[in-house]
C-alpha cells in the first residue's frame, strides 16, 4: 500500500465526515475505505465529533402534531413493517452472498408457484381455446404470466448483478407522498443496475417517475419508468462513473420526456 | 419525562425500537426532538419542510433501528447524521427546482425554545458551543458553512472568495481543534452504551 497516499485519504476523512469533500476526493475516499479498516475507525471518531456541531444550532419545539402523525404511520406500519423485516436481510453489507440473496427475495416461492401457474395456464389454454367469450379471460392470464416471467427474469439479473464481487445494492424508501413505495437499486462493477421498485401510485398521463444519481450536491439523471398497475417497477439503467462510490439515489415524478433536473415530486429516496 | 425514563441509554432504546417498541421510539423522539429538529430548521430555513423531514425521519429510524450498528458510534450521532441527510438532499431537491423557503426566519425566531429542559442537552451545547468559540473565526465559519449549509470546500471558497487550500486547512484545523477540545468529556469508545 502506498503510504504516501494513505496518509493523504486519512487527512481527508474529517471533511469527509462533514460531507465537505468534492465530487472526486469523495469518491477516492469512499473507495479508499472499503479496503482500510484503519481510516474506518478513524473516520467514525470524525464523525462523532462532526455530529456534535449540531448542538451549534438553537434547539426548536416540532408542533405536537408531527409527535402524533409519527405514532399513527408507525402504529399502521409497524405491524406490516415487522414481518417484512423479519424475512429479510439487513441493508448495510454490499458483501455478495448468494444465501443471503435466496433467503431475502421470496420470488423464489413465487418461482415456484409461477411454474405450477404457468403449467395450469397452459391446460386451460387447450380447454380454451375453440370458445371465443374466453378469449378475454385468456387476455388477463397471458399479461399475469408475461409480469410474473418479467419479474423471475428481473429477479435472475438482480441475483447475477449482486452475485459479482464488488457489486452494490442500494435501499429507497417512500417520502410521504408515498409512505408504502420501496425499491432496490443492485448494479455490478461496471455500473449495470437493475432497480426493483414496489408501492409506487401509477404515473398519471404524461408523466413518468425518473431515476436520479445524487453526487455531491449534483443530480444525474437516470432512466424514465412507469409502474404496473400493481404498482411495481422494473428498470434496467447504467450507473454513471462519478455516482458509483457515494450516490443517493432518488425518484421524483416527471413530465415523461424526462428533465435535465429534477422539478417533480421526490417519491423515493437512499439518502439516509 | 420520568427519571427512570431518562435512564434508559439510547442504545437500549434503539434496541428496543428495533424489536418493534413504539413506546420506545416515541421516547426517542421526546428525547431528541429539539435538537433534531433545530438542526433541521437550521438547515432547511422553513418550519414546515423541516417538520415534512422530521417526521420522515422518525419513520426512517421505526423501520431501520435494526441497521444501527453501536461499534459504528453513538446512537445520538447516527440520529443526526441521518437527519442532515435527509435535511441537504430535501435542500438540494428545493433549490434545484427554484422553491427556496426563506422567510420563515422569522417564524422559528418566534417559537424558538427559550429553555433546552433536558439538562443534558443544555450542558452539552454549553460544551460545544464553549469548543467552538475557542476556534478562529474563519475555522468555525469553514466548520458551519459544511455542516449546516451543507457545502462543499469548493462551494465554500465560492462563497468566501477565498483559494480552495485555505479552506481545506482551516476545515481540518477546525476539525483538529474541535475534536481535541471536545475529546474526554464525548468521546465514542465501542464499549460506550450511551
Amino acid at each position: 500500500m502506498n503510504s504516501t497516499a494513505h496518509s493523504e485519504y486519512r487527512e481527508m476523512l474529517a471533511s469527509y465526515a462533514l460531507t465537505a469533500l468534492d465530487a472526486r476526493e469523495l469518491r477516492a475516499v469512499a473507495a479508499h475505505l472499503e479496503s482500510c479498516t484503519d481510516c474506518r475507525a478513524e473516520l467514525v471518531q470524525w464523525q462523532e465529533t462532526a455530529g456534535l456541531l449540531a448542538f451549534a444550532a438553537q434547539p426548536v419545539e416540532p408542533s405536537p402534531e408531527v409527535r402524533s402523525h409519527i405514532l399513527q404511520e408507525v402504529n399502521r406500519a409497524g405491524a406490516k413493517e415487522r414481518r417484512m423485516d423479519q424475512a429479510g436481510p439487513k441493508v448495510t453489507a454490499m458483501r455478495p452472498a448468494r444465501k443471503t440473496v435466496l433467503q431475502a427475495w421470496p420470488s423464489w416461492q413465487a418461482l415456484a408457484a409461477s411454474l405450477a401457474f404457468l403449467a395450469l395456464c397452459l391446460t386451460l389454454l387447450i380447454q380454451w381455446r375453440e370458445n371465443s367469450r374466453n378469449r378475454q379471460e385468456l387476455a388477463r392470464l397471458s399479461n399475469q404470466i408475461q409480469h410474473t416471467n418479467r419479474q423471475i427474469s428481473y429477479d435472475r439479473e438482480l441475483i447475477a448483478i449482486l452475485s459479482l464481487p464488488g457489486s452494490r445494492r442500494a435501499q429507497l424508501s417512500g417520502t410521504d407522498v408515498a409512505p408504502g413505495a420501496r425499491a432496490t437499486i443492485a448494479y455490478d462493477p461496471t455500473g449495470r443496475a437493475i432497480l426493483l421498485a414496489t408501492g409506487l401510485p401509477p404515473a398519471a398521463t404524461g408523466k413518468a417517475y425518473q431515476l436520479w444519481f445524487i453526487v455531491g450536491k449534483q443530480p444525474l439523471p437516470g432512466k424514465l419508468f412507469k409502474p404496473l398497475a400493481s404498482g411495481e417497477a422494473f428498470l434496467n439503467d447504467q450507473v454513471p462513473a462519478a455516482a458509483f462510490d457515494a450516490a443517493v439515489f432518488a425518484v421524483t415524478l416527471e413530465p415523461e420526456s424526462g428533465v435535465r433536473v429534477p422539478t417533480g415530486e421526490l417519491y423515493l429516496s437512499s439518502a439516509g | 419525562m420520568h427519571p427512570e425514563q431518562a435512564q434508559i441509554s439510547d442504545s437500549s432504546l434503539l434496541k428496543a425500537v428495533a424489536a418493534g417498541d413504539e413506546a420506545a421510539l416515541a421516547l426517542l423522539y421526546d428525547r431528541y426532538r429539539l435538537i433534531l429538529f433545530g438542526l433541521l430548521t437550521r438547515i432547511l430555513n422553513s418550519r414546515a419542510e423541516a417538520e415534512d423531514v422530521l417526521q420522515e425521519l422518525f419513520l426512517q429510524v421505526w423501520r431501520r433501528a435494526c441497521d444501527f450498528d453501536d461499534r459504528r458510534g453513538r446512537p445520538f450521532t447516527w440520529l443526526v447524521t441521518l437527519a442532515r441527510s435527509r435535511a441537504i438532499d430535501r435542500l438540494r431537491l428545493l433549490a434545484s427546482r427554484d422553491r427556496l423557503v426563506v422567510s420563515a426566519a422569522q417564524d422559528i425566531r418566534e417559537t424558538t425554545s427559550d429553555a433546552v429542559t433536558d439538562t443534558l442537552h443544555a450542558e452539552q451545547m454549553e460544551i460545544v458551543n464553549r469548543a467552538l468559540a475557542k476556534l478562529t473565526e474563519e475555522q468555525r465559519e469553514v466548520l458551519l458553512l459544511a455542516y449546516l449549509d451543507g457545502m462543499t470546500q469548493s462551494e465554500i471558497a465560492a462563497k468566501l472568495n477565498a483559494p480552495l487550500g485555505t479552506v481545506k486547512t482551516r476545515m481540518r484545523s477546525g476539525m483538529i481543534k474541535l475534536r481535541e477540545l471536545l475529546g474526554e468529556s464525548l468521546k465514542f469508545r465501542s464499549s460506550h452504551s450511551g
